[in-house]
This record gives structure tokens, C-alpha cells and sequence, in this order.
């Protein structure tokens, strides 16, 4: 019974390790089948390919760890950008900070049992009959066969006597999932008749199809003659339901391959009309295609692509934007000159010396975030979740009856930052340096703080209380919130101190434009103690002070992306920059 | 252009068998003879490989047996749909993906269908669509369960004419009416509570922070809780607080008890516990709440939110006592077991068997038997104030002659009933 558990447990970090393998036409097209029924799910563990997608994984690993000593080795070469800077919300800086902990597991696989050899030339019905015989699991035989035929992707000739074994005994009769896989197979292959004559099958014997045969088959007809026919599956489809973007992605791709640049046009506004994010692919192969074409229009389409990007804070990838870098440098007689860089810390360029755009909120967008937090964050429809009315209006007159403050302080996030120090020792610690430098400081806590006890010593807090503010909350109450707002109300120059990544806060937020703006104004005003023993000197992890997005100035363009070989999480901005610019 | 060719389509269709049908069917069969018989090798074989060895399946002959099957059956087919409505399409695209192994339902009804077409998402749509096939799964099951039992019933009953015979003659002192008398008998018991029983109030104040689902989730959770009660030696006497007449709670509550909803023997009403009992008696139970419960008091009034939560939304059982400035308490599940996996938040049936139990008994060790299996991985092995106890008369070196054995014993007979 727990064999069995364990072998479910461990798939979806097999299914990861799959992703690594730049598999990327057979993933997406793979959760099609791995839906099936529990009987077949389970089977998995019996393949041996699984082992081998293992291993790949751990080259795969150590190439990238590989890869990222040559960067550092890059960095430090290039003396203007330390390798230790990178700060909080870089890309790969949690994988980093997840690495120092040495507590972290590598996934173990479950043992590998293989009870059928899959046949790697076609088999004649005697044969698989035999075959059949051995196989003594309670799944359907023919339909397990050819799943894993799919993932280890089989020559189409066995998957095709498969079929011809089933429909001699079926009378001449093969089930629609068996049809599907065996399309898979054949769009996996290319093998474009193959697909044609599945399509006719299909088309003929059934009157409307699913989601899975419409996205294979329009996958497999763009690149023939009949492109056209998958424009018309993508009409069936939406009778039904909104395609996805693959499915947009892939009939734009047909499109462009056929050079019908009218029909891609207006299936990416289709797709932009249902509110789906289109897929980068989708966007770089408009600049792909841009390449040969010498046309306003489209230039300002792509102009608008950008834009997009920007809006919507996407960052390309490192071929697309290769591919944007080649596009702008193929504008005939606007000779633009792209490079890649990276930022220097005071948010200046190091390829053209332009300085990038401010971190900083513009007032209206100051004012908006600063309502929403409460709004949204604090209050919540429900004051009582948080904190109670009482506290709130405590809180509102003492923020309003005290100075600005420079600096806002999560004293309980600070204090406990080294489990072996005294709390209130590392707390004195921290906001004695801050007061040296003539800062007002704030100091958020808990009125628990005040008990005197072998964690909170009286005399150390009394101290404190002479060199900052302190706003106690309830012990039941949070105390993030009021941090935030605090900074907020005391203006654009206030920052707050916290390791806390305030995850839970932005998704208080109600839409992504608010959480978006959220998160820059965090990256503005963020610091992070980086001090590593409760005796060393303070130090903050810096602040970024440009923002990173897609931006121009008409004769520029400074577009950040993401390196392959760093893995980024949806809370970190690229370091990596493509500056674009028009020689004069 | 794309409305011209969906025209065009079905007629197509209708043409083509029309033209080529008696040519193709003749085909059809001469080729189906030869495959049925596929000793007989292929003089000209469509695969690649140049010499297949003569007992190969030949590759490609089934495609052509499924274009040609396919298209006498079409002839009777297409006349009839050519609708375009959009919960006919829904209902094939549903049966298309039964077809390729997907979890979905085989029948439905139109309401159904309506509710599936009414989720926003896809992932939503999968979700409901996978909710059905198993309702369905289950009730097949249960159907399957059901025959068979007649089935035996049918076997037993040509037996049971002797047993009668010896039945009759035999003395009793009882008719077999066990069931209404245990029903009267729980009635009296229940009228009993009604009167002196200690109250147990379920909060209904949360229907506008749960989904149907979910209230009806809560809903069976309270008719568990219910009956468990009603089984109990010392029954509480149950307040349906904040249940608001002609709500969603109250109509669920009414379908599901029917007519007996007017003869529970339970206090319902619209008022809140403030008002019926004094605020510094009443305890609310929520797992958020700071507060640990140490042992059952006789004299309070315990609050249990009835609330199913599995949208995550932390805080509102507490929000609420924090509103009333009520106490609350949680029980004192990590002083007694390895908490493994799982929320601290316990079903209202759960909740109400702990409480029967520690009303009845007192022992915590006994109440937290109805704590899943699943979420602990056992008890602690002695408790933290024992455990200083023991850690005392150590060194006190009293220790030899104290029977620590004996209480590692106990609880392991516990666990073992547990089991």
C-alpha cells in the first residue's frame, strides 16, 4: 500500500525533471495523456526511461551549476559589479539563499521495475498476443502499450502495428484514444501524411472532437499545405471552449510559416480579446518574421508587442530577445546597435551610460497603493481578521501625530533574525546603529515584547524606547500591515527593514496591476539585513534604485530578460539587459 | 470564409458516400475478407520496408477499413444533427473526452450541463466534470452492491420457511421493535437535554463565507453531529444560533431533514448566542485562538463555528469572537499528539465527540481518539507535565519504587484501541 503511494508521491517530480530535458514540443502535449485513469498513472514507476530522464536532470544541474561558476567568474572580472551585490528580488537570488541551507534534499527515486520490454520494431498480432499475455496489470493492455509508447516516444511503424493488431481484432475498428495517441505520436514525429490521414479518420468518423485531437491535429497541420484546416479547428474549438495559448500559438506560427501575416495579426488580437497572456514563443515569432518585412505597420504592431511587455511586466527569454536584438538591427536605414549588458548599481546603463528608469511610484501611483494597502491589506472587508477597529485608530493617530519617519523597523522579524542572540539585544543592536546616523525610527512590535522575560529584557527595551518610536499591537494582531502603511504614510524617502518577502500581503491585493505596482514600490524600499552573526558590523542588502521593465526613449530601448541557464522566481526581477540604440 | 466551408462541410459529407458509396462498399468488404484472413500476404504493401517477412500486420490496412466503415455509418448520422447549439456541443465534447479515458461522466442531465457551462474557468469545468464521473462511479457501485445483495436475500428466503416454523415455537418476551424504542428512548433523552442538558451552540453565521459546496459540506457535518448527540449517554442541548429562517442554511437543513426538521429536539433560532447567555460564559472553540483548552467546564457555554473552510481564509472564526469579545480556546491538540499533516480545524462531528466525550469522561487521551488517524502520528508518549513529574522524582532517586511502566502500558492499550 505505501509502495504504491510513494510511486504517486514521487511523479510530479519526475514529470519536473522531464522539463529540464528541453523536451518542450512533448510536455505540454504529455499532461494530455497523464490524465488518464489512476490504472494507467501508476504504471509510470515501471518505466525505465524514467531513470534515464534522472540522469539527464543531474547533467542538466550540473550544467547549470557550471554555467553559473563561469558567470560569477564573469562578474568578478568586471570589477564595476560586484558578485555579491545582486540583491533580494534578483533572479536566482532565492535559489542562492535556498542553497546556503545545506538541510535541502535531493528527491529520491523510487525503485524502477520494468515488467515489459517495449518492442522496438513493429510486431506481427502473434506476437503482441503474447505479449498481452505477460502483461497482468488490471489496465486496458492496448491502451497502456501505446502510452508508453508515447512516452518514449516509439517509431511510428510499432505504434502502427499496435493499431493494425487492434482493429484485426476489432473489425477493423480502432478506439478514438488509441487514435489520439497514435496522432501524438505522429505530431511528435513530424511525419506530416501520417497526421493528414489520421486528420481524414477523424474527420470522418467522428462529427466534433475534444480539446486534446483539435490541439495535435492543428499542431500538425500548419506546417502542410493544409494550414488553412487548422484555422477552421480553431473555429470548432471555440464553439466549445476559449483555445488556449498554444493553440493560439500555434496557428499564429502556421500563419507566419505561410506568410499570412493579416490572419497572425488578428488571431494574436483574438487572443489578447480573452485576456490570456500569450506565450513568448507567440511574440518572438512575430520578430522572427519581422526580419524580412519592410513595413510601418508592422514595426509599429511589434513597437506595440513591446509595450506589452512592459504593461504587463514580462521579461523575454534569452532567444527572444536575440530575436528582438536582430529585428531592431534589420531596420533598414535606422541603424539601430543592440548589446547586451547589465545595470550598474546607480541604474545606469553600461552599454550607453543612459540612466534606467526610477524605482520610484509616481504620486498618483503612491497615493493608489497607499489606499489599497489599507484598504485591502489592513482592513480586508473585516477589520477584526487583523487587528480590531480600536487598534487600527490608535494606530491612525499615532502614525498621524508623529514625525515622518526615515526608517521603518519589523522588530520582531529583526530581533529574531539569530536564533542563539537575545531578541532584545539584537533589536538594541539594530536600532542603536540606525540612530547613530540621525535617522527617526520606527520600531513595530508586539505588546508581548514589553513582559519582561529571559528573551525581552526591561532594561534593553527602555533603552530603545529613548532612541526610536515604538507602536506596540496585539499579541493576536499582525503586525506587517501596519509596517507597510507606516512606510507608506511617511513618504517616498521611508524605508523598512524586514527579511520578510511579504508574499501573503501582495496577494491580499486584488488585481495584478495593483500587486505589480506593490511590488516595485517593495523593490524601491525594501532593506534586508545581511549581517550573518549577531556581533558583526550591520549591513543592508542595497536597494535597487531603477526599475526593471521594458523601456524606452524613442531613440533607445532597454529590454531586461532571463538568462537560460538561471532558474527565476515569480517574485525576483532579471539582471541581464538589452540595451538597443540608434547611432546619431 | 469559415462559415462557408462549415456549409459545405456536412454536405460534403452527405455527397461523397452518396457518389462513391456502392463502388467503396464493395471494396470495403473484399478488403475486409482479405484482412480478416491475414495469413495471405499482400502482393503490394503500403509500409516502407521493402520485404516484409510474410507474417507482418500490414501497416496501413486499418486506416482504410476505418474510412470506409465510417462513412456508412455517417449516411444516417449527418442528416440528422446539424444544430449548433452550444450545450449539444458541450455534451459531445464531454463524451469525446469519456472516449479518450478522461474522468467524466457518462450521463448527465441538462441541469448539469447547465452548471458546466456556467464555470468561469477550465480547470473549474475539469473540477465539476470530475466531481460527476465519481458521483456516478459511486453510485454504480452502490447499484452493483445493491443486486448483489438481493441476490443473496433470494438465496436466504428459500431457506428461511424452516426457521419459521422453529421460531414459533419458541417464547419471547419482546417483540422485535428495537428501532422505535431506541428512537423513543433517545427521545426521551433528548427532551431531558432540552431542559437541563448544558448548551452546545453551533454558530451558522458563515453562509456568505462559504461556497454551495462547501454549505453543504457543513450541512452534513451538522446531521452527523447531530445524531451522535442524540446517541450520547448525556446528550448536549443543541443551539442553531444566527440561523437565519429562509437562508441557505435553513432551506439545506430543511430539505435534508424533511419533516422531521420540526420535531428536533434542538433549539434553532435567528437570535445570537450574546443574546441568549451571558457573554463571560461563553467559550468559542476555534483553533486559531491563543488560547489552549485545558479541561471541559460544566458551566460554559461552547461555541463551535459551523463553518466548512476550504478556501483558506484564516481568522474569521476568530475575527468574530474578537468582534463579540468572547473567550475562545482551541483544543490542546499539540500538547497530546505528533501532529502530522493536515489543519488543526476538526469536523463538527469530530468536535462534538471530543466534547461528548470529555463531558462524559474527562480524559483528554479518551476525547482525542476521534482526532483522525491520519493527522497524528500517535500520542505522546507521556505528557509535558508528567513528563516533569518523572524528570522530578529522578532526581529525587524515589524513582525505582514508582511504577513508570505502567502508565507506557496504558496508553499503548489506548493507541491499540485506537487502531
Amino acid at each position: 500500500m505505501t509502495f504504491y503511494f510513494a510511486g504517486i508521491r514521487s511523479f510530479p517530480k519526475l514529470w519536473k525533471s522531464n522539463s529540464y530535458l528541453g523536451l518542450s514540443s512533448s510536455h505540454s502535449y504529455l499532461s494530455l495523456f497523464l490524465k488518464d485513469c489512476y490504472g494507467i498513472r501508476n504504471q509510470e514507476k515501471w518505466f525505465s526511461v524514467k531513470t534515464m530522464s534522472a540522469q539527464n536532470t543531474k547533467a542538466m544541474n550540473l550544467l547549470i551549476a557550471k554555467a553559473r561558476c563561469v558567470r560569477k567568474l564573469d562578474e568578478g572580472s568586471n570589477k564595476q559589479v560586484s558578485a555579491d551585490s545582486s540583491h533580494m528580488f534578483a533572479a536566482g537570488a532565492a535559489k542562492k539563499r535556498s542553497q546556503m541551507n545545506p538541510s535541502s534534499k535531493t528527491p529520491v527515486l523510487p525503485p524502477v521495475k520494468n515488467i515489459i520490454q517495449l518492442p522496438t520494431k513493429p510486431l506481427n498480432s502473434d506476437e503482441w498476443d503474447k505479449l498481452k499475455e505477460e502483461f497482468k496489470e488490471k489496465a486496458n493492455f492496448e491502451n497502456w502499450i501505446i502510452l508508453q509508447m508515447v512516452k518514449c516516444h516509439s517509431s511510428l511503424d510499432v505504434a502502427k502495428s499496435v493499431l493494425a493488431w487492434v482493429a484485426a481484432k476489432n473489425n477493423g475498428i480502432v478506439g478514438y484514444d488509441l487514435l489520439v495517441k497514435y496522432l501524438y505520436l505522429c505530431v511528435f514525429h513530424k511525419q506530416t501524411s501520417e497526421i493528414i490521414d489520421v486528420y481524414e479518420i477523424m474527420k470522418a468518423r467522428y462529427k466534433r472532437l475534444e480539446s486534446g485531437a483539435y490541439t495535435l491535429l492543428m499542431r500538425g497541420l500548419i506546417y502542410t499545405d493544409r494550414w488553412r484546416e487548422a484555422l477552421l479547428l480553431l473555429e470548432d474549438l471555440k464553439k466549445v471552449m476559449i483555445p488556449s495559448k498554444k493553440n493560439y500559438d500555434d496557428c499564429i506560427q502556421g500563419a507566419l510559416f505561410h506568410q499570412d501575416v493579416n490572419v497572425a495579426w488578428n488571431l494574436y488580437q483574438e487572443l489578447l480579446n480573452h485576456d490570456i497572456v500569450p506565450m513568448l514563443e507567440t511574440l518572438k515569432a512575430f520578430f522572427d518574421f519581422g526580419k524580412d518585412m519592410k513595413d510601418d505597420q508592422y514595426s509599429n504592431k511589434l513597437h506595440n508587442i513591446l509595450l506589452y511587455l512592459r504593461n504587463n511586466q514580462l521579461y523575454p527569454g534569452e532567444s527572444f530577445a536575440h530575436s528582438i536584438k536582430t529585428w531592431f538591427e534589420s531596420i533598414p536605414g535606422e541603424q539601430w546597435k543592440g548589446q547586451f549588458t547589465t545595470i550598474q548599481q546607480s541604474g545606469q546603463c553600461l552599454g550607453c551610460g543612459k540612466t534606467i528608469e526610477s524605482i520610484h511610484l509616481s504620486s498618483e501611483e503612491y497615493e493608489f497603493l497607499k489606499e489599497k494597502i489599507m484598504r485591502d491589506v489592513i482592513d480586508g472587508g473585516d477589520q477584526y481578521k487583523k487587528t480590531t477597529p480600536q487598534e487600527l485608530k490608535r494606530f491612525q493617530n499615532f502614525v498621524k501625530y508623529c514625525p515622518p519617519f526615515d526608517v521603518v523597523v519589523d522588530g520582531l522579524n529583526v530581533a529574531k533574525m539569530f536564533p542563539k542572540a537575545r531578541e532584545s539585544q539584537v533589536l538594541l543592536n539594530v536600532v542603536s546603529h540606525l540612530a547613530k546616523q540621525n535617522l527617526q525610527v520606527l520600531v513595530l512590535g508586539r505588546k508581548h515584547m514589553l513582559t519582561q522575560n529571559s528573551r525581552w529584557r526591561r532594561v534593553e527595551m527602555e533603552k530603545m524606547q529613548k532612541q526610536a518610536s515604538f507602536f506596540f499591537a496585539d499579541n493576536i494582531s499582525e503586525d506587517d500591515p501596519f509596517l507597510l502603511y507606516a512606510t507608506l504614510h511617511s513618504g517616498n524617502h521611508c524605508k523598512f527593514i524586514t527579511k520578510d518577502l511579504m508574499r501573503d500581503h501582495r496577494a491580499c491585493l486584488p488585481d495584478a496591476k495593483t500587486q505589480r505596482l506593490f511590488f516595485k514600490w517593495q523593490q524601491g524600499h525594501q532593506l534586508a539585513i545581511v549581517s550573518k552573526h549577531p556581533g558583526a558590523k550591520i549591513t543592508f542588502q542595497h536597494i535597487l534604485s531603477y526599475d526593471t521593465v521594458v523601456q524606452t526613449t524613442g531613440d533607445s530601448w532597454h529590454i531586461p530578460y532571463d538568462d537560460n541557464l538561471v532558474e527565476r522566481y515569480s517574485y525576483e526581477v532579471p539582471t541581464k539587459w538589452l540595451c538597443l540604440h540608434r547611432k546619431m | 470564409m469559415s462559415v462557408s466551408i462549415t456549409f459545405l462541410r456536412p454536405f460534403a459529407r452527405v455527397l461523397v458516400p452518396f457518389t462513391l458509396h456502392r463502388k467503396r462498399r464493395v471494396l470495403y468488404s473484399t478488403i475486409l475478407q482479405r484482412y480478416m484472413s491475414s495469413k495471405i500476404p499482400a502482393a503490394s504493401c503500403p509500409n516502407k520496408e521493402n520485404t516484409p517477412p510474410p507474417e507482418e500486420l500490414e501497416l496501413d490496412r486499418w486506416k482504410i477499413t476505418m474510412k470506409f466503415s465510417v462513412q456508412e455509418e455517417d449516411v444516417s448520422t449527418v442528416t440528422s444533427s446539424e444544430d449548433e447549439d452550444p450545450l449539444a456541443a458541450t455534451r459531445e465534447l464531454v463524451e469525446m473526452w469519456r472516449l479518450l479515458g478522461k474522468e467524466v461522466p457518462e450521463h448527465f442531465s441538462e441541469e448539469e450541463l447547465k452548471t458546466l457551462m456556467e464555470c468561469v474557468s477550465k480547470s473549474s469545468k475539469r473540477k465539476y466534470l470530475k466531481y460527476l464521473y465519481t458521483k456516478e462511479k459511486m453510485k454504480k457501485a452502490r447499484q452493483i452492491k445493491k443486486e448483489v445483495k438481493k441476490a443473496e436475500k433470494e438465496v436466504k428466503k428459500d431457506q428461511l420457511p424452516e426457521t419459521i416454523k422453529e421460531d414459533k415455537q419458541q417464547n419471547f418476551l419482546f417483540l422485535r421493535l428495537w428501532d422505535r424504542n431506541m428512537d423513543i428512548a433517545m427521545g426521551w433523552k433528548g427532551a431531558q437535554a432540552m431542559q437541563f442538558g448544558q448548551p452546545l451552540v453551533f454558530d451558522m453565521a458563515y453562509d456568505d463565507h462559504m461556497k454551495p459546496k462547501e454549505l453543504q459540506n457543513a450541512v452534513s457535518q451538522l446531521l452527523e453531529s447531530e445524531g451522535c448527540n442524540r446517541r450520547n449517554v448525556d446528550p448536549f442541548h443543541i443551539y442553531f444560533c444566527n440561523l437565519k429562517a429562509g437562508g441557505a442554511y435553513y432551506k439545506e437543513l430543511v430539505k435534508r431533514y424533511g419533516e422531521k426538521w420540526d420535531k428536533l429536539l434542538l433549539t434553532a433560532t435567528e437570535k445570537s448566542h450574546v443574546d441568549l447567555f451571558p457573554k463571560d460564559s461563553i467559550i468559542y472553540l476555534t483553533a486559531d485562538s491563543p488560547n489552549v483548552m485545558t479541561t471541559f467546564k460544566h458551566d460554559k457555554i461552547y461555541i463551535v463555528g459551523s463553518f466548512v473552510d476550504k478556501n483558506m481564509q484564516p481568522g474569521t472564526s476568530l475575527a468574530k469572537a474578537k468582534r463579540l469579545k468572547l473567550a475562545t480556546e482551541c483544543l490542546p491538540l499539540d500538547k497530546y499528539l505528533q501532529w502530522d499533516t493536515g489543519t488543526k480545524n476538526l469536523t463538527l462531528d469530530q468536535m462534538i465527540r471530543i466534547l461528548l466525550c470529555l463531558k462524559n469522561t474527562g480524559s483528554w487521551e479518551e476525547a482525542l481518539k476521534f482526532v483522525p488517524r491520519r493527522k497524528h502520528a500517535g500520542y505522546l508518549e507521556i505528557s509535558q507535565h508528567s513528563q516533569e513529574f518523572l524528570n522530578r522524582m529522578k532526581k529525587s532517586k524515589t524513582f525505582n519504587s514508582f511504577p513508570g511502566g505502567s502508565i507506557n502500558r496504558h496508553r499503548k492499550s489506548s493507541l491499540k484501541e485506537n487502531i
